[in-house]
């Protein structure tokens, strides 16, 4: 039976089709019957259903400062996809082989609220991946000088620790999730504060601020961090011959090869994963998937720049 | 790296943690100033907006004053395997905190009662008859803990369960009130709330004048009890006619 009116639908699907109600149903039913049908049938057409060309990321946002009660936040969205990340800036003391550097702690969160899939005490499987991947490429970029993050040597020294949770699920957790980590670290502010006499690092409050800076304020030049090349990424999804481009998740369940390149902002190959898949990424696949992504940061740079002057302006 | 993984190292917040606590008694404080600068019987201005999250059935995000909560709703869906077999549906609610959504990192996960007083809350609203043999999931995730979070979760997760179409036979707004002193304060922050002698929550369905929840912890006299819960009732039904106006705005501007 159910061959018989596959046939039928595929002819319904047509453009040339009138869109009345009645043909919608039956497009629906077919996608949630053959989707992989489905999609094939549009990428022949170079379009992707929600309209997109292969190539195209989806609408992507930045806002700086969503969380109060943190040093630095932001809050990121790729299409459905939202991340907020927020560092709170904590005090230890550092390890004798690094004396004079500070620490970041990476943690990668998805709460229940953000996909059906997740229930609570039955954690997600992605989100310890993404978490390790996450601080692999932001310890390994260079993006932040630890050393920046000592404030008396040997004694004390700053832990950030960066969490990020995902809000809603839709594919490409993994860019959305770096976005959302780099612009967090744009935002940071990082408290002024003073070494008191028992040796614990205390933060001096705005009144404080004229009368004591002498005496305290241990990091009175180093209220940012610097960033130097900021790591982007671009996950494709590939599918026969097509690259997809920022897949949701619906394309990431269907069609299961993913690659996602990290460059920095100097179009250096930070990392590349690709972490199986029923489809073998050729050279010429993998080349194709870095020059995407050096389109895409190009885009990113610029949302990122956007907010971060937004900010400045208020 | 290295150090990361070789001992996670011990930290401290360099914020000040142990703010003097002004000694609060019935005699002590006779006119306590709210920090926000509201009267005693002003709520936080509350906005609701609903789809926050779209990979779930219905959602909803609620931001009083500091306060922001996000709340999932899925299903109807299949029951756990182990469940038995069921006329009604049943209700699912989990409560959960972001590491910082309170000044201290990590301290929202205290909080293990609230799922099952979210639960309650809800239970009596939700027709349950609607979906036999199958489970709605309600999912809150807390961003920020400004004070008031219960109240706020529960008013968010009722609107949610709107959003995702799920019979009720009315809004559950809740409004909770401090007592400090000899004071009554509705709404309170988070730093009323540390200093409060006894607190008062009421969930209810403003409509149908009906008590889905009362608690009542702390130093309360009777006729105290009766004056917060007079005010309590009367925001109730002003703040269901807020949460109603945000389903309705969704509506209308679809329609367009």
């Amino acid at each position: 039976m159910f061959c018989g009116k596959e046939d039928k639908l595929e002819t319904m699907e047509l453009p040339n089709d009138s869109g009345d109600l009645g043909s919608e149903m039956e497009v629906d039913a077919f996608r949630r019957l053959f989707p992989l049908r489905f999609y094939e049938r549009h990428l022949a057409e170079s379009i992707r259903p929600d309209a997109r060309p292969l190539s195209r990321a989806r609408d992507t946002t930045v806002a700086l400062g969503a969380v109060a009660s943190a040093n630095g936040s932001a809050l990121a969205k790729i299409g459905s996809t939202t991340m907020l990340a927020a560092i709170k800036m904590e005090v230890m003391t550092p390890s004798v082989e690094l004396p004079d550097e500070g620490c970041i702690a990476i943690e990668f969160h998805m709460p229940p609220i953000c996909s059906p899939l997740v229930r609570p005490g039955r954690p997600a499987e992605v989100a310890p991946v993404v978490s390790k991947q996450l601080s692999d490429t932001i310890l390994s970029s260079g993006m932040i000088n630890l050393k920046e993050l000592s404030l008396v040597s040997g004694k004390a020294a700053w832990m950030a620790y960066l969490d990020i949770y995902c809000l809603d699920a839709d594919g490409a957790l993994f860019d959305a999730a770096l976005l959302s980590a780099v612009a967090a670290f744009s935002h940071l502010q990082i408290p002024v504060v003073s070494l008191n006499d028992d040796g614990k690092i205390v933060m001096l409050s705005e009144e404080q601020d004229d009368g004591n800076l002498d005496k305290g304020a241990v990091n009175k030049e180093k209220r940012k961090i610097a960033l130097s090349s900021i790591p982007f990424s671009l996950t494709c999804v590939l599918h026969k011959n097509y690259i997809l481009a920022d897949p949701t998740a619906e394309e990431e369940s269907i069609m299961e090869t993913v690659v996602t390149v990290v460059l920095d902002s100097s179009n250096q190959l930070v990392s590349l994963y690709k972490p199986g898949g029923p489809v073998l990424a050729r050279t010429s696949v993998l080349q194709d998937c870095v020059a995407l992504t050096r389109q895409r940061i190009k885009e990113l740079q610029n949302i990122l720049d956007e907010a971060i002057s937004g900010m400045e302006v208020d | 790296m290295t150090t990361k993984h070789s001992a996670v190292p011990t930290t401290y917040s360099p914020s000040p943690t142990s703010r003097s606590k002004p000694s609060v008694s019935k005699d002590s404080i006779v006119d306590w100033v709210r920090p926000d600068g509201r009267g005693y019987r002003q709520c936080r201005p509350a906005f609701f907006r609903t789809g926050a999250v779209n990979a779930a059935s219905g959602s909803a995000y609620a931001e009083f004053g500091n306060t922001k909560v996000i709340v999932s709703v899925f299903g109807p869906r299949e029951s756990k395997k182990a469940m038995m077999y069921s006329d009604v549906g049943r209700l699912n609610c989990n409560v959960g905190f972001t590491t910082f959504a309170t000044p201290i990192r990590g301290q929202g996960s205290d909080h293990k009662e609230f799922s099952s007083l979210l639960h309650k809350a809800l239970e009596g609203a939700i027709i349950l008859e609607t979906f036999p043999k199958t489970t709605v999931d309600v999912f809150a995730l807390v961003l920020e803990s400004g004070g008031s979070d219960l109240p706020v979760i529960i008013s968010c997760a009722s609107v949610a369960l709107a959003d995702a179409g799920i019979m009720m036979y009315d809004l559950v707004a809740a409004v909770s009130m401090s007592c400090l002193g000899k004071n009554l304060v509705i709404d309170p922050i988070t730093e009323e709330e540390s200093y409060q002698d006894g607190s008062l929550m009421i969930t209810c369905m403003p409509s149908r004048y009906e008590v889905t929840q009362l608690t009542v912890i702390g130093e309360w006299s009777t006729p105290e009890i009766n004056e917060a819960m007079e005010l309590c009732l009367d925001a109730c039904s002003k703040l269901a006619e807020i949460m109603r106006s945000s389903l309705k705005e969704v509506v209308s501007g679809s329609q367009e």
